[in-house]
């Protein structure tokens, strides 16, 4: 060893040793930050990348009406899916084939696929029923074609179609709500869904170890609605049929509310659509519309069809805002009558067709006037002139007050999605409370602001109920799936509004506007054995004119029952009745009639009648067919039913009208005593447009038993409008003629 | 000075033999060898039998193939063993211009990687054997500063004479590398003939000029190259690896969730995941993520311990050798080993960016495994000479 250098390589080498190791501590601390700093982090995300995971599914929770009858359920559905990469070449065609017959999917779309020999994973189509599914995979089978495998999922259905449909919406392809409740209480009724992780190589395919995951789905919650089944059909069985006779053009509402709860029993838009295909157009008109553009203008018809969708979509009630017209007199009256600044039934108004607010003349829909008349008077013939005087006299800000009062500046609150918020109304203050105000007295009865139908039916039933005003809710309960209750809503109560005297005051003038059988502007809602209030109302449009002129009107009717101890409160409203008359007491008030007919009864609550109702009532025909004719003569008699026998037989073989058929007292029955003794028969008279009396007479002389419904044959101007069965039938004598009328002098 | 140069030929020439003369060769740096390339071997067969099995559908692929050039690798190891490393003196020119044609030719081969880096030696039609000239060149550099060192031994201090000659053999290395191009043999080439020239005596102040030169040569070559954009995409996407973690952050990015995810103790040897075709070729440069990942920080520190002993017993057998020449040619060599697994472990913690350094003893590559086992076969006869003196003395 060189002696010079020696020393000097030793110290350079003892450098670079120690450059070295100080290199190789640089990288144990790097190490340090990698592994145990960040180790956890690193990790995660390295095993995000390698896992992949499978969803389990959790079932949607079911959506029951109040009496636990299923309005929407999920049913396990397949989605069929291949594998490309295990389908033979030899296979193809034939599968394509099989695809495109028994699932109706596109073959070039398929074979596609199927040449993607890299992939495992296609699906062919989703949600195809059990019976189907099953079919696909055992055919693939019996061909002996690898690589056809089914997917569970689960598809939305609707039992009842479009029952409720605006209320309940529907969902999306992934079984996430997308509208209505489905979408509102979408995470209550999902669940949560569970995995499956399994690792996997970067190419996709699992690796040869085990490691596998599973995180249980949490299965969704169902909800209880305070939605009654019967009386939605009812309320959409009515209203469709005013909204076919009437031709109502732009939307259609109903809500039924328990006013003790604010409970919605049943909530019905038209147009609406049914859930289980909510992208078909339900309205006939509008879909006739969009078929004749489709094709014509790609552009147009996409923007129409997207337009129809949202119109049949949006639950109306709650969203859309309207003017409320001569309803929204309830709510003067209430403020009026609480303020004690008039007393219904002494002081007298005049009404001589109009009133002059500033310097504009307001008409009465009377163009004549009413004349001198009482407040009680002016509810029941809903005066707008008398009304408009009660406005100035509350004065803008008492008038705002109870406006607020009852919840008509904000949304109710309901649990429902796309409430209108028409906080705008706070900036109304102002307006109602200038001097000489103009929109103070028309505000009185109901024009110039908008409100949704939710909040007039919650504000009404405050004034029937007490004076609370409730939030109005629509989901009674949440329960597991094993049916334990998760939750019940609890009526809330938000305010005492009005006193509880001047809510009764209101609840008896409100029945003269139905019990008043000669002026009542609700006279038709009258159902003899129920005490019925309601106010009618027809509101223009006044933000949608043609050339400066109203063109549009809304026709509405609220009607509550029974008078005495309110239990239900049905606000139906008609936006744009295009066919003849417009005035909510001839289009809106039957609808609402209608309802109250079918719901009463149901609800359980027993007619109660008066010695006068009693005579004019309808009995039954009792079953007297197979007695003799004494008998049955005796039976008659004590029913107080005529009766005319015919044949010389001893024992009746046959009744007209049969058994069981409602017939009016005095009516009469015909008694054949013969077998095949001919049948007397009659054709049915064109007798629409005939006065009761006209009409009575002409059916009785053709031995005919006559029926009435609808509004009393007494009240002036009642003229019918419905025969059943229809003119020109041939029917046998004795048979029930129902005969069903309108007031032409309705209105208001 | 001339003269003591003479002298020492004269003195040194009978002093060696072909073949050495029989002293042991150093226990502790075999042992440290064998500890490392047999785990080493272990490791690369866990890590690369799934690529092995996806790829090539054997799961042995590798590692018999790694195997069976170890064996050989290791025949040829003690057989240079055998030899007197002093040989290689006569050698040093012979073994400088083989590995500079080898440089040249090898751009007449087919292109890997947008890179000729590989001789491909057909057998029987099939490209059955690859090396890179490269590690020909690391060696020749070793041996020929050495020789040249040694001979020159008065010189070092003179820049003409002691720096001027190294210099320019670098750069013929360098530039030849580059043009491959294969940076990390270059800046290998470079630090190996760094490392040799300061403990070889070359002035501090003229190792210093030249390293400044480099520094701002560097970047200027690769301005004047046009290379500029290349070398900032390069350096961004060492800096944000998951600005583009799809492309060219990937093999980064996985390499630094295998680290991460061994944590403290590892998953245990067999378990990564990672090496599930998410990191691109397991067996190659990127193998200490998996091991990493396989034995966690404590067992990948143990492994950097084991390295740094390894090297600090292959300087101290240079520090030994009473011999300028073996003891240079050792460090050499031995530096080389520190050099590269330093630049591996740098380039898969993402430390610095990615230029693409094998570690040795693990990464898989047969010739290149070779190569270096008989490079230990000059450092085991270089300890052979150590001890027969020893047991003189």
């Amino acid at each position: 060893m060189d002696k010079i250098t020696c020393p000097e390589v030793r110290k350079r080498t003892k450098i670079v040793i120690s450059v070295l190791v100080i290199l190789f501590m640089v990288l144990v601390a790097r190490l340090y930050q990698i592994q145990i700093i960040n180790g956890e982090q690193y990790q995660k995300d390295a095993l995000s990348s390698q896992m992949t995971s499978a969803m389990i599914s959790a079932e949607r929770g079911n959506i029951y009406d109040r009496n636990m009858n299923t309005l929407a359920q999920s049913e396990q559905v397949y989605d069929i899916c291949i594998s490309p990469m295990e389908i033979k070449n030899e296979n193809i065609n034939e599968l394509t084939d099989i695809f495109s017959k028994m699932l109706d999917v596109e073959p070039e779309r398929i074979k596609k696929a199927c040449e993607n020999k890299k992939s495992q994973y296609f699906v062919v189509k989703y949600k195809v029923p059990k019976l189907k599914a099953e079919e696909v995979l055992n055919y693939s089978r019996e061909k002996k074609i690898k690589g056809v495998f089914l997917q569970e999922n689960t598809r939305r259905f609707y039992p009842y179609g479009s029952l409720a449909s605006t209320v309940l919406g529907f969902t999306n392809s992934e079984n996430d709500g997308a509208y209505g409740l489905e979408a509102y209480y979408n995470k209550t009724l999902r669940g949560k869904k569970g995995r499956i992780i399994t690792a996997t190589n970067a190419a996709g395919t699992y690796m040869p170890y085990n490691y596998k995951q599973i995180y249980e789905a949490e299965e969704g919650n169902s909800l209880v609605l305070t939605i009654d089944e019967s009386i939605q059909h009812f309320a959409e069985k009515h209203l469709e049929e005013a909204v076919k006779e009437y031709d109502v053009r732009n939307r259609a509402s109903c809500i039924v509310m328990d006013v003790k709860t604010g409970e919605i029993l049943a909530m019905a838009n038209k147009p609406d659509f049914d859930p289980n295909e909510p992208y078909e157009i339900g309205d006939s008109r509008i879909k006739a519309e969009l078929e004749e553009l489709k094709g014509k203008d790609e552009e147009l018809y996409n923007e129409k069809k997207k337009e129809a969708w949202y119109a049949q979509w949006r639950n109306k009630a709650v969203s859309d805002p309207y003017e409320p017209g001569s309803v929204f007199k309830t709510i003067t009256a209430a403020a009026a009558l609480d303020l004690h600044i008039v007393d219904p039934y002494s002081e007298r108004f005049s009404c001589p067709g109009y009133y002059v607010v500033g310097n504009k003349r307001v008409g009465c829909w009377k163009t004549s006037g009413h004349g001198n008349i009482t407040f009680s008077q002016a509810i029941k013939y809903s005066c707008n002139p008398v009304f408009m005087q009660m406005g100035q006299r509350l004065g803008g800000e008492n008038f705002y007050n109870y406006f607020e009062a009852f919840g008509l500046t904000k949304p109710t609150g309901i649990d429902m999605p796309g409430e209108a918020d028409n906080a705008g109304l706070v900036h109304y203050k102002k307006a109602l409370s200038v001097d000489g105000s103009v929109e103070l007295p028309i505000s009185a009865f109901g024009q110039t602001f908008k409100i949704t139908p939710i909040q007039l039916a919650t504000a009404i039933s405050a004034v029937v109920n007490g004076g609370y005003l409730m939030e109005p809710h629509i989901v009674k309960q949440e329960i597991d799936i094993h049916g334990n209750v998760v939750s019940t809503t609890e009526p809330k109560v938000k305010r005492q509004v009005i006193s509880e005297e001047t809510s009764k005051l209101m609840r008896e003038l409100l029945e003269g506007v139905v019990s008043d059988q000669v002026g009542g502007s609700g006279r038709s809602v009258y159902m003899p054995g129920y005490r019925i209030g309601g106010k009618t109302g027809t509101s223009e449009k006044t933000d949608k004119r043609i050339d400066g002129k109203v063109a549009y009107w809304v026709s509405s009717f609220m009607g509550f029952a029974p008078v005495d101890d309110p239990q239900i409160m049905v606000l139906v409203l008609l936006d744009e009745p295009a066919n003849g008359n417009v005035f909510g007491s001839v289009v809106a008030s039957p609808v609402v009639g209608g309802i109250l007919a079918d719901t009463l009864p149901y609800l359980g609550i027993q007619p109660n009648y008066t010695e006068e109702e009693m005579q004019t009532m309808d009995i039954s025909v009792p079953y007297v067919t197979g007695r003799t004719v004494l008998e049955a003569e005796n039976k008659l008699n004590r029913e107080g039913l005529k009766h005319k026998v015919i044949g010389k037989g001893k024992t009746v073989v046959k009744q007209v009208p049969s058994s069981g058929q409602p017939i009016p007292r005095n009516g009469e029955v015909i008694l054949y005593t013969t077998e095949n003794e001919d049948v007397s028969t009659t054709v049915i008279p064109n007798i629409i447009g005939y006065s009761g009396q006209q009409a009575n007479k002409t059916l009785i002389n053709q031995g005919l038993n006559v029926r009435f419904t609808g509004v009393s044959i007494n009240a002036p101007g009642c003229v019918v409008a419905k025969i059943d069965p229809p003119p020109g039938t041939e029917v046998e004598r004795g048979s029930v003629v129902t005969l069903e009328f309108t007031d032409r002098d309705l209105a208001g | 000075m001339a003269e003591k140069k003479k002298i020492k030929k004269i003195k040194n020439k009978p002093r060696y033999h072909i073949f050495s003369k029989g002293g042991s060769v150093d226990g502790t740096f075999l042992f440290l060898l064998l500890a490392i390339l047999g785990i080493g071997l272990l490791m690369l067969f866990s890590a690369s039998y799934a690529n092995a099995y996806y790829y090539h559908k054997n799961s042995f692929h590798y590692i018999l193939r790694q195997s069976i050039f170890a064996v050989g690798g290791i025949i040829a190891m003690f057989m240079v063993s055998k030899f007197d490393y002093r040989v290689l003196k006569n050698f040093s020119k012979i073994i400088v211009i083989i590995s500079i044609v080898l440089l040249i030719f090898v751009f007449t081969q087919k292109e890997l990687n947008n890179a000729r880096r590989w001789i491909f030696v057909k057998i029987a039609g099939e490209d059955l054997l690859t090396f890179q000239p490269s590690e020909i060149a690391k060696l020749a550099v070793a041996i020929y500063f050495a020789k040249y060192m040694t001979d020159n031994e008065d010189k070092m201090g003179d820049f003409k004479k002691g720096v001027f000659p190294l210099l320019v053999l670098t750069g013929v290395y360098s530039i030849l590398l580059i043009l491959e191009p294969h940076l990390s043999a270059t800046i290998i080439v470079i630090c190996i003939a760094g490392i040799m020239m300061f403990i070889g005596g070359t002035k501090v102040s003229h190792l210093f000029m030249l390293g400044g030169s480099l520094a701002f040569g560097f970047p200027l070559a690769v301005f004047a190259l046009g290379k500029w954009d290349r070398l900032m995409t390069r350096v961004n996407y060492w800096l944000n690896p998951f600005s583009a973690a799809k492309d060219e952050g990937y093999q980064v990015i996985q390499s630094l969730y295998a680290i991460g995810s061994g944590g403290l103790m590892g998953v245990g040897i067999g378990d990564s995941k990672q090496k599930y075709l998410y990191l691109p070729e397991p067996q190659n440069d990127f193998i200490f993520s998996i091991i990493c990942e396989e034995i966690g920080f404590v067992g990948a520190t143990l492994l950097l311990a084991l390295f740094v002993i390894f090297v600090w017993r292959g300087f101290s057998i240079g520090l030994k050798c009473k011999d300028r020449f073996g003891s240079l040619l050792c460090i050499g060599i031995i530096s080389q080993v520190g050099i590269q697994v330093i630049f591996n472990v740098a380039v898969v913690t993402n430390t610095i960016p990615n230029t693409g350094i094998s570690l040795p003893f693990f990464s898989y590559g047969g010739t290149s495994l070779m190569m270096l086992l008989a490079q230990m076969g000059i450092i085991l006869s270089i300890s052979r000479e150590n001890n027969i003196e020893d047991k003189e003395e």
